[in-house]
Parts: C-alpha cells; sequence; structure tokens
C-alpha cells in the first residue's frame, strides 16, 4: 500500500461513519492517503492493530494499554482529543440517601457501567478501594450494556444516571463529561441527585501505532491531523461529533491508575 | 484575593439548578484569558465546576474562601467560541447566516448558500425608505366598491375579462420573478428582501382584485405572453431581474394601468387601476433605484443589462406586435363598446398607448442612467407583451 494509512475505529455508533468520512475526505484534501476500517469491538480492533491489518487504530485507554503492554510498552501513541486529557469519574448519590461521605456508602447500592467502561466501572471502583473503601460493602448493579465497545456508547452511564434518579441505587459511578453535559442540558434533577467524590484524573481515548509505523506516514497523520480547527465549519462538525475542540499531541502519563487497577482486578 | 474582571454571586444553586445560567453569560462577555470570580455556598460546585470547565475548555484556577467564609472560584475563558461583531463589510460572509446585522456571531458556522453577497449589487441607498413607503400604502382589496359592480354589455364585457386575466397573468410573474431573488439575498441585506416582500404582497393583491374584477369572464392566455413571461422567470441575475421587470416591464405597465383606468367602464375597475398603478410605481421606483446605482459604481453593468434585453428580444424573435387578444380587448375598452365608429376611437387611443410606453420608457431608461441614445435601442427592443 505504499503510503497508505489503514485507521481502524470502533463503529460503536451510526456517526462514527459519518466522522470517518468526513476525516478521510479532510486528509486526502491535505494530500494523506487515507482510508479508514471498522470493527464491531475493540477487542478486535486491538488484535487487527498488532497483527498488521491496520496502521492506526483509534482506541479507548483500555485499548491504548492493551496495545502498550502487547508490544512491551515499543507501541507508538499518535495523538488525543483535548477532552481525553484529565477525565474523571464522579460517584453521584441521591439527596435522600443520608451519604455524606465515601464511607457512608457502605450497605449502599452503587450503580454502575459496564465491565470494560474505564470511567463508569473500571476506575471509579479501583479509586474507592485506594481510598480504603471495601467494595464487598457494597451492593452493585451493573449496568453490562454494549460490552466491546468499552463504554463508548454511554447507554451504561445514562442507564447509571437513570437508577439513581429513579431510586433504584442510592449511588452510581459516572464519567465526568456525561455528569456536566446532563447536568447542563437540565437532565439532572439538582433536587434530587448531587456529585459526592471526584475521582483523581486519567486520560482516555488514544491514537495508536505499531512501532514499524515509519516516521514518514506518522508525521503526514499527525499533521494533518492537529491542523484540523473548531473555527472551520467543516472541521467543526467532525469535531463536534467526535467530541473535542482540539487534537493534541500524545502523552503517556494519564494511563498508569487504569494499568494498576487491571493488575487488580486481572483486567488485563 | 486574586484579581477577578467580573465577579458573580452564585447563591447556594447547583450546577445543574440554574448556576449555568449566571456562569456561562459571565464568561461570554470576556474576552480569551479574562477571569471571572464566582462566589457560591454550594459544596458541589466545588466539584461540578472544575468538571464544567473542562467540558467547555474553560480553566478553572481553584477557589479560594471568601471573607464571610463562602467559596470564590476562579475561571479563565477558554479560547474556543468567542463571538465575533459583524464586520459591516461590502462583501457580507455567507457563514453569518441569519444573524441579525449588529449581532455577535460565533465561528465555525456553516456558510449559506446565498449568492447576493455584495452590497452594491444587493442593497440600494433608497431601499429602507421604500420598504417604510411599501409598509404605509398597503390596502384592502374588501375597500373596492364591489357592489357597485354591473353587468356591462357583452363586448365590453369580454373585453375587460380579457384585460384583467392579462393584467393578472403578469402580475403572476411578478409575484415569482422576485421571489426567486429573496432566499439569495444575504441577509445582512434584508431590507431588499423585506422590499421584495411587500412587493410579493402587492402582486397578490393584484392578483386577487383583477380576478374579481374579471368574474367569470377570463380571456386568452396567449403564446406570446406565456414565453414573454417565461424570459423573465429564467432570469439568473437579480440587477438584470430589476430591470427588465421593474424598469421596462413593470414601468410600461404604469402607462398601460393609466389606459385601463382612463377607459374603465365603471368605478371600480378605475379604483383598483389607480390603487395598482400606485403600487406598480414603487416596484418600478425600487427597480430604477437599483439599477441607478449598479450604473454609478459598475459602468460596464450597463452592457450587461443591454445584451439582457436583446437576449430576451432574439428569445422573442418572430413575435410581432402586441399579442391580438390583448391588443384588441384594449381597443373596445377604450372605445366603450364595439360599435364601429366607437372603435375607431379606440383604435387611436391604443395607438397613443404606444406612444407613450415608448416615452415613458424613455424616461425611466433616462433617470436609471441610460443614454438617450442607449435608452432609445432598449426601448425598441422591449418585449411587445408590456411586462
Amino acid at each position: 500500500m505504499g503510503n497508505s494509512i489503514l485507521l481502524g475505529a470502533v463503529a460503536y455508533d451510526p456517526k462514527v461513519v459519518t466522522i470517518w468520512e468526513g476525516i478521510r475526505a479532510y486528509f486526502r484534501d491535505a494530500g494523506v492517503d487515507f482510508d479508514f476500517a471498522l470493527f464491531s469491538n475493540y477487542e478486535r480492533q486491538v488484535e487487527e492493530l498488532l497483527a498488521g491489518h491496520v496502521d492506526i487504530a483509534w482506541n479507548t485507554p483500555l485499548g491504548h494499554v492493551r496495545v502498550q503492554k502487547r508490544t512491551g510498552g515499543r507501541a507508538q501513541a499518535l495523538g488525543m482529543r483535548d477532552s481525553d486529557r484529565d477525565f474523571h469519574a464522579k460517584v453521584i448519590v441521591r439527596r435522600d440517601a443520608q451519604i455524606r461521605s465515601l464511607g457512608d456508602l457502605a450497605g449502599k447500592t452503587l450503580a454502575v457501567g459496564s465491565r470494560d467502561s474505564t470511567q463508569a466501572r473500571i476506575l471509579p471502583l479501583h479509586f474507592l478501594r485506594k481510598e480504603g473503601l471495601d467494595l464487598d460493602r457494597l451492593k452493585l448493579l451493573p449496568f453490562d450494556t454494549d460490552l466491546g465497545k468499552h463504554g463508548d456508547t454511554g447507554s451504561s452511564e445514562l442507564d447509571v444516571l437513570r437508577a439513581v434518579a429513579e431510586g433504584r441505587a442510592q449511588a452510581g459511578a459516572v464519567g465526568d463529561l456525561i455528569w456536566v453535559t446532563e447536568q447542563a442540558a437540565g437532565r439532572v434533577d439538582a433536587k434530587v441527585v448531587e456529585v459526592l467524590w471526584t475521582t483523581p484524573g486519567f486520560d482516555h481515548c488514544m491514537f495508536d501505532a505499531l512501532p514499524t509505523l515509519d516516521d514518514a506516514r506518522a508525521r503526514a497523520f499527525q499533521d494533518a491531523l492537529f491542523k484540523m480547527s473548531w473555527e472551520v465549519p467543516s472541521h467543526r462538525r467532525l469535531l463536534e461529533l467526535e467530541g473535542l475542540r482540539q487534537w493534541l499531541p500524545p502523552r503517556e502519563t494519564g494511563y498508569e491508575s487504569l494499568r494498576v487497577a487491571l493488575d487488580e482486578i486481572g483486567g488485563w | 484575593m486574586t484579581a477577578a474582571a467580573i465577579a458573580i454571586d452564585g447563591g447556594d444553586l447547583p450546577l445543574g439548578g440554574g448556576l449555568l445560567a449566571l456562569v456561562r453569560p459571565a464568561l461570554l462577555a470576556m474576552a480569551p484569558g479574562g477571569v471571572v470570580a464566582l462566589r457560591s455556598s454550594s459544596p458541589g460546585v466545588r466539584q461540578d465546576l472544575p468538571s464544567w470547565c473542562r467540558a467547555e475548555r474553560h480553566e478553572y484556577l481553584g477557589c479560594e474562601a471568601d471573607p464571610d467564609g463562602r467559596d470564590r472560584h476562579l475561571i479563565r475563558r477558554g479560547p474556543f467560541g468567542v463571538p465575533r461583531a459583524i464586520p459591516d463589510a461590502d462583501d457580507a460572509d455567507p457563514h453569518t447566516g441569519f444573524a441579525p446585522r449588529g449581532s455577535l456571531v460565533e465561528p465555525g458556522g456553516p456558510a449559506y448558500p446565498v449568492t447576493l453577497t455584495h452590497r452594491d449589487l444587493a442593497l440600494a441607498p433608497e431601499t429602507r425608505q421604500l420598504y417604510d413607503q411599501a409598509v404605509a400604502a398597503q390596502w384592502d382589496a374588501r375597500e373596492l366598491a364591489w357592489d357597485c359592480v354591473r353587468p356591462l354589455p357583452p363586448a365590453l364585457e369580454r373585453a375587460l375579462g380579457q384585460v384583467m386575466t392579462f393584467l393578472a397573468e403578469n402580475e403572476l410573474s411578478a409575484l415569482y420573478v422576485p421571489s426567486k431573488f429573496v432566499a439569495r439575498l444575504h441577509p445582512a441585506f434584508a431590507e431588499t428582501a423585506m422590499f421584495l416582500a411587500t412587493q410579493l404582497m402587492d402582486e397578490s393583491r393584484h392578483i386577487d382584485v383583477f380576478l374579481r374584477r374579471a368574474g367569470q369572464t377570463r380571456g386568452v392566455s396567449s403564446v406570446t405572453t406565456s414565453r414573454s413571461l417565461l424570459a423573465l422567470l429564467q432570469l439568473e441575475d437579480f440587477t438584470e431581474a430589476a430591470f427588465l421587470l421593474s424598469v421596462l416591464g413593470e414601468g410600461t405597465f404604469l402607462d398601460l394601468l393609466r389606459f385601463v383606468e382612463v377607459h374603465a367602464p365603471d368605478e371600480v375597475t378605475a379604483d383598483l387601476a389607480r390603487r395598482t398603478r400606485a403600487d406598480e410605481a414603487r416596484h418600478v421606483h425600487f427597480g430604477i433605484a437599483h439599477v441607478r446605482h449598479v450604473l454609478s459604481v459598475d459602468p460596464a453593468a450597463g452592457g450587461r443589462l443591454e445584451s439582457a434585453v436583446r437576449r430576451r428580444a432574439a428569445a422573442l424573435h418572430g413575435i410581432d406586435g402586441v399579442p391580438a387578444p390583448i391588443q384588441d380587448a384594449l381597443i373596445i375598452l377604450a372605445a366603450g363598446g364595439d360599435e364601429p365608429g366607437r372603435v375607431a376611437r379606440g383604435h387611436e387611443a391604443f395607438q397613443q398607448l404606444l406612444v407613450d410606453m415608448h416615452e415613458g420608457r424613455l424616461k425611466r431608461l433616462e433617470h436609471a442612467g441610460f443614454s438617450p441614445a442607449q435608452a432609445h435601442v432598449l426601448s425598441e427592443l422591449h418585449t411587445p407583451n408590456f411586462m
């Protein structure tokens, strides 16, 4: 395929086609011979990247740390969204549940997202353990929807919000973005639900490539990517759909907590 | 305490309980880098505000204690979504969409499919004034004394029906042609679209009164008229349309409506001719103002308009003279009936009408900025269909 770049992405929503067809058109206008392949789940995508069937994978944090581990840390990270940096998870509670501190969660029902969701399950539980909470004393109400999508659809987080609002759980774990977005849109009843605790920060999605991706193609991809602008109408539409204002260079500092969490639960 | 350009008091409002209605406008008013201080006694805000700032790409600078013990959150406005004033430029930006002049526009919006984006081609200086006049001059078809209409002798009834049919047919073209351009005008020059809207309303009312006066007696639509009006409808250039429709077509109609008023068989007919003529005079004024302005900034436009008239004349090549049905009807109308002695007078009146129309066109063409020689050529090339 010479200089062409084949990117893998997971089709977690019909809009993924719109996003990548738009980005493909943008890349081609920028002189980058770019195409994409869609996978139905991140496990498959990671395997196909490692097998060399795609050049770059647009990965969740779970996909990213798995690629890093499987390549002995030699995989190349190429870029991330501004929104992928300093992600947090929130523990939200019903105001009528008398939960004033993390210790008060003992004996209560905590709604959590899919077991492969970094922000709504893996890391909130990890950070709660780190805070000294005995998770065995909590009743978990899990929403294992859209497994394989690593929480991308957000549906399990919305399930968590609904369960807490309706009283099926006294508390719940969700990502910070969905929590403030739902509040800003007026879809959270502030008289019923409030935030209790915010986890430490962590980083989210990443463009991963094998160490064998040559510099020229890696740089061509990054150069075009980082030139997308929020103020250019055609770019802005794609950036909105993908949930960012600007693409940023990669950083590896925000994934350590996830690695530790996966070690703890045998989640690799 | 850290300095802030704007301080707001959020009381005990939670983020999702109305607080953003205070925070967002404060940040929107700031330039990027500006700092807003928010006083709050809601403990949840300590956790939700940093997350909201992250989601909106503002920088959460931290929280300090106020002298009264309340939280004082500091937010630095982020770089995205800074609305800009629309510049009052001669070339309007299609990305400002329907944003009214004087409003602030968030960058990154889509381009609108408007083609009339240059001030000189979209907005003549008198347009606002003409719009105000048009609004003040609107009238209601029910104001006419319809009850006084009596049956006419058959020949005269047929002639009047033909004249009213012809007028309505031509006014339908004057309804459709300007409407094509309304959506092409950049909203920065909305006065022109607003004026055209009054014109559309005028033409609608004219169609209504002409057909009401025709009653059951409808005349013939000739192929000449149909071809001539299609040539107008097919125009894609706003200045050409203003010139051919309003200056030449509606201008010629002023003389036609005057003729109908003078020879009207009853007061209702005279009244509707008088009222519609007053409206048409405004449309002609608009057309002349537009063409005069375009010619004043671009003298080469004269040549383009002349070739537009020539193209239309070529499309109607081989058509000689006023369409027979309207010619005959106007003669009978002016004669007041079909007695041969009267018809001779009607015929003379019609010949005089053609002379008046030509002279009227010369006057309006010169008023629009053409030389007498150009005006003569253009008037001669004008459609025999009048409109």
